[in-house]
């Protein structure tokens, strides 16, 4: 059993070398969303994210975000000093993933 | 000779110009051709007909529309049992046993205020596994998808949800069996970002019933507020079709024969009906910082009861040679709840390692309430008909605290989670559900202590976990029902005086690759 052991273990190493590296997180975003964006917008994050569709999410957060954050400031003041503010470049992408993966059209059925 | 050539020369690109402008002519007259084909074919189509077929196969694919997930996991899992003394021998008792899960997820959305979700789950060690026959509690209805044994698939979670609005209250409904395995706090160590429906540290399991929820953040101004009702059955009293073949090689009276020739009928071969109603407040969650209190109730609560038939050698009844029967029954009613409070991201901008970092810590109790009479085995003593619960006629109060961190690992994405739980002498919770194969670590009556490390290797799409469980036991009984035969509370030199064994310590490595989609 040792041996099994020693090798899964070798093999686990080996797969957390051979993994990728940065990725942005839909999960995050949701937590930003909650944390910097639900008050300032009135609604839920699900809410929120099927505005648009994903290709539409895709194309408003385009570059540096600068369509979303022109049209979302104009559509919630609530919002306008975040969207303008540094965290929310920093968290941007994890904002954009949240939004792609609950997209109008992105098939993801809200949970309870 | 450049004088004949020159005329030469002449007509034959004439000539190859008159060829060109025949050949152009008879492409354009094909091409006519072809126009008058097409503007006469569109015109024979019925476009009528093209819309009545596109609603035909919008109706089929409406009806047709589950959307699936997969979640399937190939996991190593090394078991360590230390054993001080009594029936099982003394020592450490290892195994390793390799496994696939598989959860088939489901979802339908038919309309914005209609909601079906659900999944499917098969849990099965690699080749056959012929002990799964000797064991009626195996597959038993609280943690079917979570003991592995064979390829079975079974129904892990099904239920429907309606929304709707009341003034600034939005509220939902759900009836069917619950998205109560790996919920908050737990849903960590499980490697899910979203929490499944109750507080994992004092409930996780499976169960069928229902839940009105009712969101009040827009009523009261507190972000993340909610209330929500839940109600469940834990067991239903009602013996199967053709219920008379059942224990047909078993001991049963005759009395019990004929009660079994209904089906459906209750039958006295049972436990009565095991109902849990509990209340879920959502006090406050900004994304950040979550604070979340259940508090239920449990009526009869199932239990073994003991007795016997014959003297055995020594000519003395309910001594421990004689012939033994075990049924299930209603031993008394449970109360317990939580409190529970996590921070997701430490501080605000310090570092992006603290505001990464997630932190738990949780308290929650539990309450027996004993009635009605059932045979107890009491060391040295024999079978003895009494009221009790886990071991006391008394109604016993146990406690446990919960804590925990999950923070980045070395490369991105990473993740190193620590966990700590600690259980009082009568604790009891309902987390018969808890992903592991030694059993629940929050149900210990001692201390558990858990270190795990999640990795992608495709994004989120596949990861590696490695995860190293450690349960300390004080007190025996953890983890069984609520009676006094499985559930009596002993320290390991009591045990080892009733001549009783004791597991001192268990142990669960886990190492495994999942795939998400």
């Amino acid at each position: 059993m040792k041996k099994v052991f020693g090798l899964l273990v070798s093999a686990f190493l080996l797969v957390g070398m051979m993994s990728t590296s940065a990725f942005a997180d839909a999960a995050k975003g949701q937590k930003y969303y909650l944390k910097y964006m639900k008050d300032g917008s009135g609604m839920n994050g699900a809410k929120f994210a099927t505005q648009h569709t994903q290709a539409e999410w895709k194309a408003l957060f385009d570059g540096k975000a600068e369509k979303f954050v022109a049209e979302y400031s104009k559509k919630y003041p609530g919002l306008e000093a975040f969207l303008k503010g540094d965290k929310f470049e920093k968290f941007m992408p994890d904002i954009r993933d949240f939004c792609v993966e609950f997209a109008s059209d992105s098939g993801n059925v809200p949970s309870c | 000779m450049k004088k004949i050539i020159a005329p030469l020369l002449v007509g034959a690109a004439l000539s190859s110009a008159f060829a060109a402008d025949d050949s152009l002519k008879q492409e354009v007259e094909a091409l006519k051709a072809q126009m008058a084909e097409l503007k006469n074919a569109q015109s024979k189509i019925n476009i009528d007909a093209l819309k009545a077929q596109m609603n035909e196969i919008k109706a089929h694919d409406a009806g047709d529309n589950i959307k699936w997930t997969v979640d399937f996991r190939t996991a190593y899992d090394i078991v360590d049992y230390k054993v001080n003394s009594g029936m099982i021998p003394a020592g450490d008792t290892k195994n390793g046993i390799w496994s696939n899960k598989l959860i088939l997820g489901m979802g339908s959305q038919p309309a914005d205020n209609l909601v079906f979700k659900g999944s499917l789950a098969a849990y099965k060690m690699f080749g056959n596994n012929g002990a799964t026959a000797y064991n009626p509690f195996q597959n038993m209805d609280w943690y079917s998808s979570e003991t592995p044994d064979d390829g079975t698939i079974r129904l892990r979670e099904a239920y429907f949800l309606y929304f709707g609005d009341i003034g600034d209250v939005h509220y939902s409904a759900s009836f069917g069996r619950r998205p109560s395995v790996d919920g908050f706090m737990t849903n960590l160590r499980a490697g899910n970002d979203d929490p499944a429906s109750p507080i994992g540290h004092n409930i996780n399991m499976e169960f069928d019933g229902a839940s009105f929820k009712f969101d009040l953040d827009k009523l009261t101004g507190v972000s993340g507020m909610y209330f929500k009702i839940c109600l469940g059955r834990g067991n239903t009293n009602a013996d199967s079709k053709y219920g008379a073949f059942d224990n047909y090689m078993g001991s049963i009276t005759g009395t019990q024969l004929y009660t079994t020739a209904l089906p459906y009928a209750k039958s006295s071969l049972n436990s009565p009906n095991m109902d849990l109603a509990g209340a879920i407040f959502q006090i406050y969650d900004n994304g950040q910082y979550k604070v979340m209190a259940n508090y239920f109730k449990g009526w009869n609560m199932m239990g073994a009861d003991v007795s016997w038939t014959g003297v055995g050698v020594d000519g003395n009844p309910g001594t421990m040679d004689d012939t033994y029967h075990i049924a299930l029954t209603d031993v008394g009613d449970l109360t317990g709840g939580a409190l529970s409070f996590q921070v997701n991201g430490i501080g605000d901008g310090i570092s992006d390692f603290l505001d990464d970092s997630i932190f738990f810590f949780s308290y929650a109790f539990s309450k027996t309430d004993p009635k009605g009479t059932h045979g107890l085995m009491v060391p040295g003593v024999g079978i003895v008909p009494m009221t009790e619960m886990l071991g006391s006629a008394d109604k016993e109060t146990g406690t446990s605290i919960y804590t925990g961190v999950q923070v980045p690992g070395v490369m991105k994405g990473q993740r190193l989670g620590l966990e700590y739980n600690h259980g009082s002498k009568y604790w009891r919770s309902f987390t018969y559900g808890e992903d592991n194969l030694v059993g629940s670590k929050l149900a210990t009556r001692g201390n558990a202590y858990e270190i795990y490390y999640i990795l992608p290797v495709v994004g989120k799409n596949l990861t590696a976990q490695i995860s190293y469980m450690y349960l300390d036991y004080k007190y025996s009984g953890s983890d069984m029902f609520f009676d006094g035969n499985t559930g009596t509370p002993m320290t390991a030199a009591e045990a080892a005086a009733a001549g009783m064994g004791f597991v001192e310590s268990a142990q669960n490595v886990r190492l495994a690759l999942r795939y998400r989609y």
